[in-house]
């Protein structure tokens, strides 16, 4: 899940998918501002099949934190 | 297009902007929600097309003032949304009293009137009409929403500036359905409330009218004839068995397509023949066939031989003088079709559908290839609208200036110091303010608690208001103590981007240092922390008349004499203060 999670984060991002460290965060990652961060909800929804609650988005700030929602939320399904 | 998925378009639009290259054609878009998405979707779509745009935006609910600043933008988009004319309007606007609603009415109009004339050299201004549709879908009776929006597309639609295209937003919104089209998760949060799939719904269809300023207008609409103009083989069914008639299932098509055609002639677009027929025969059927609803003289050109189609295209550019990217080939043969995009990849093709019945939709949808900007009498048709607009205005104040426009909302700002029962909405406007904010720094509410707790921090925060509304909690300032005497450090200065552009900013300021100097500070420490996101506040110290300690990249140190400071004594926002515990 991870890989593709950094997949979709290069994508949006336009970086490189070597670039995105484990912890990788809005700190780490200079394009990871609040324009790109609905970008990256919009994408990650669409590659898992999943819907995000309001408060998920805002939890939605790191590589593991991501990684974590979406582990709860495919689990539910 | 619809195959790729979010990420694969957005890599997509970085890459054809890359292709592309070139100086960018900037389109502006002013907003008082937040549309974000719509950059890559509008980007991409006139990527597409070939006009590298980059799409930026002004801030957040200024449009006024963003309007004033928009000299140099190729195109600007106004997106004003009717929930958001005053803070939660689309709850609201039942609520309110005749007078009230009037109010917002004619500050709105003041507001169109006015970005108007600041946008009035831009190339091109797109203006969403104002619809109640996604907050009230459902009603079976209007409310007052439906009369604010009834009264301001009135107004709308009887502006005359040539520049200005006023799109009907409800038919954006109808093409993707009012579900679809607003994303309540967002509404509350973010002031969001359009969906990804509708921005990129709009971007579509505001797309002609920006490639049609930017000149990438289609000027000519070329026929082949045989089951493109009619229905029917004319070399084997002879003139009387083609078939192009209202009152024939397999003519009427052919018969609405034609009418397509002529309307479009009629705005300016070139019509041309292009089609492998005996030159006489398809002369007859022009002169005499009691069917056709397009006659010769109505084809800027004939190209009507048994030549290839390619060769014929070639022509009719060079003889009228165009580019061959400014033609439209409707044919119905796959083949001609495939053989002319491969030697003329910019004449624009378009296939007559197998189901005859989905022709006339393919054509309608085609038109916007051909979009003008130019009014013509007919579609003015609004003699009436104009004759009741200028009865209005004479009657309506304008604002003159900024100035004056900013004093007419009745800005009041309530400064709440050291207020305990805040501590939550404090905490939460340092965790989420990164714009307007000039140290970044963070705080939970047990440490906000603490501060507010602790006599020597003074935590002033205020609420703005004007005659329309309610912004709540939006500003926050904390002074900390030092080791000086008489000395305060600024630990934090933040407003929330919902109040940006009326000056309330200074006002409290005057304000700050007024407390802070009755409690005996005389000399002020403060610093602008640099971030990703506080740019446009690098110097808002400066502007202040605080002095320059000392700068390096990420930090620069001020320092301000209280005695010395020069208020900026705004003159339009009314203060009062409320005070939580003393101190």
């Amino acid at each position: 899940m991870e890989e593709r999670v950094k997949q979709v984060m290069a994508m949006v991002f336009g970086i490189d998918v070597k670039d995105i460290g484990a912890n990788a965060a809005p700190g780490t990652i200079e394009a990871w501002d609040s324009m790109r961060h609905m970008n990256l909800v919009i994408a990650l929804e669409e590659e898992f099949g999943v819907r995000f609650g309001e408060d998920q988005i805002e939890q939605l700030i790191s590589l593991p934190l991501i990684c974590l929602t979406l582990r709860e939320l495919t689990a539910q399904a | 297009m619809s195959e790729l998925k979010y990420a694969e378009l957005l890599q997509l639009n970085r890459d054809l902007g890359r292709q592309l290259g070139g100086a960018p054609h900037r389109i502006r878009v002013l907003s008082n929600v937040v549309v974000n998405t719509l950059k890559e979707g509008l980007e991409l779509t006139l990527r597409q097309r070939g006009l590298n745009a980059e799409v930026e935006f002004g801030d957040y609910d200024n449009i006024v003032q963003g309007s004033a600043e928009s000299a140099s933008a190729r195109a600007v988009i106004v997106m004003m949304d009717a929930a958001n004319l005053a803070p939660n309007l689309q709850t609201r606007a039942p609520l309110l009293d005749g007078r009230e609603i009037d109010a917002i009415i004619d500050r709105a109009r003041a507001e169109i009137d006015l970005v108007l004339a600041n946008l009035s050299q831009a190339p091109l201004v797109i203006w969403n009409s104002y619809s109640p549709l996604l907050y009230s879908a459902g009603a079976l009776q209007p409310n007052a929403l439906d009369t604010i929006c009834d009264a301001l597309n009135a107004h709308l639609r009887a502006q005359t500036q040539a520049n200005l295209l006023a799109v009907a937003f409800d038919r954006v919104i109808a093409q993707t359905g009012v579900a679809q089209a607003f994303d309540s998760r967002y509404f509350y949060s973010s002031r969001a409330p359009y969906s990804q799939p509708f921005l990129f719904r709009y971007a579509g269809h505001i797309a002609p009218a920006i490639l049609a300023a930017a000149g990438f207008a289609k000027k000519v609409l070329v026929f082949d004839c045989d089951n493109t103009l009619w229905n029917g083989i004319l070399g084997e069914d002879g003139e009387h068995g083609i078939r192009m008639s209202d009152e024939t299932r397999d003519g009427a098509p052919f018969a609405e397509v034609q009418r397509i055609a002529f309307d479009l002639r009629r705005r300016g677009v070139l019509l041309a023949i292009c089609s492998r027929n005996n030159p006489e025969e398809v002369d007859r059927v022009l002169a005499h066939h009691p069917d056709m609803v397009l006659r010769d003289a109505d084809f800027a050109i004939k190209k009507v031989n048994w030549n290839d189609k390619v060769s014929n295209l070639r022509e009719i550019a060079a003889e009228l003088n165009l580019g061959l990217d400014s033609l439209v080939f409707v044919d119905d043969s796959e083949f001609e079709l495939d053989f002319v995009r491969e030697q003329l990849p910019g004449v624009e093709l378009i296939r007559v559908p197998h189901d005859r019945y989905r022709y006339p939709g393919v054509l309608r949808e085609a038109q916007g290839m051909f979009f003008t900007l130019t009014k013509t009498a007919e579609d003015a048709g609004k003699t009436e609208m104009y004759r009741q607009e200028a009865a209005r205005k004479a009657g309506a104040a304008k604002f003159a200036s900024l100035d004056d426009y900013l004093r007419s909302l009745e800005l009041a700002l309530t400064i709440h110091v050291n207020d305990p029962a805040l501590v939550p909405r404090l905490a939460q406007l340092t965790q989420k303010t990164n714009q307007f904010n000039l140290t970044t720094r963070r705080y939970t509410e047990t440490e906000m608690r603490a501060l507010l707790d602790d006599p020597h921090y003074s935590v002033l925060a205020f609420r703005v208001k004007d005659k329309f509304g309610d912004y709540g909690i939006t500003g926050l300032a904390i002074a900390a103590p030092t080791a000086e005497p008489a000395t305060a450090r600024l630990d934090t200065f933040l407003m929330s981007c919902r109040v940006l552009g009326r000056g309330v900013e200074k006002a409290f300021f005057d304000r700050l240092i007024l407390l802070l100097g009755r409690r005996g500070i005389q000399r002020i420490e403060a610093e602008y922390l640099k971030t990703a996101k506080n740019a446009q506040v690098v110097s808002f110290y400066d502007t202040l008349g605080f002095t320059r300690a000392n700068a390096d990249l990420a930090r620069t140190a001020y320092t301000l004499t209280v005695a010395d400071y020069r208020a900026s004594n705004i003159d339009y926002v009314e203060i009062e203060e409320q005070h939580g515990r003393a101190g």
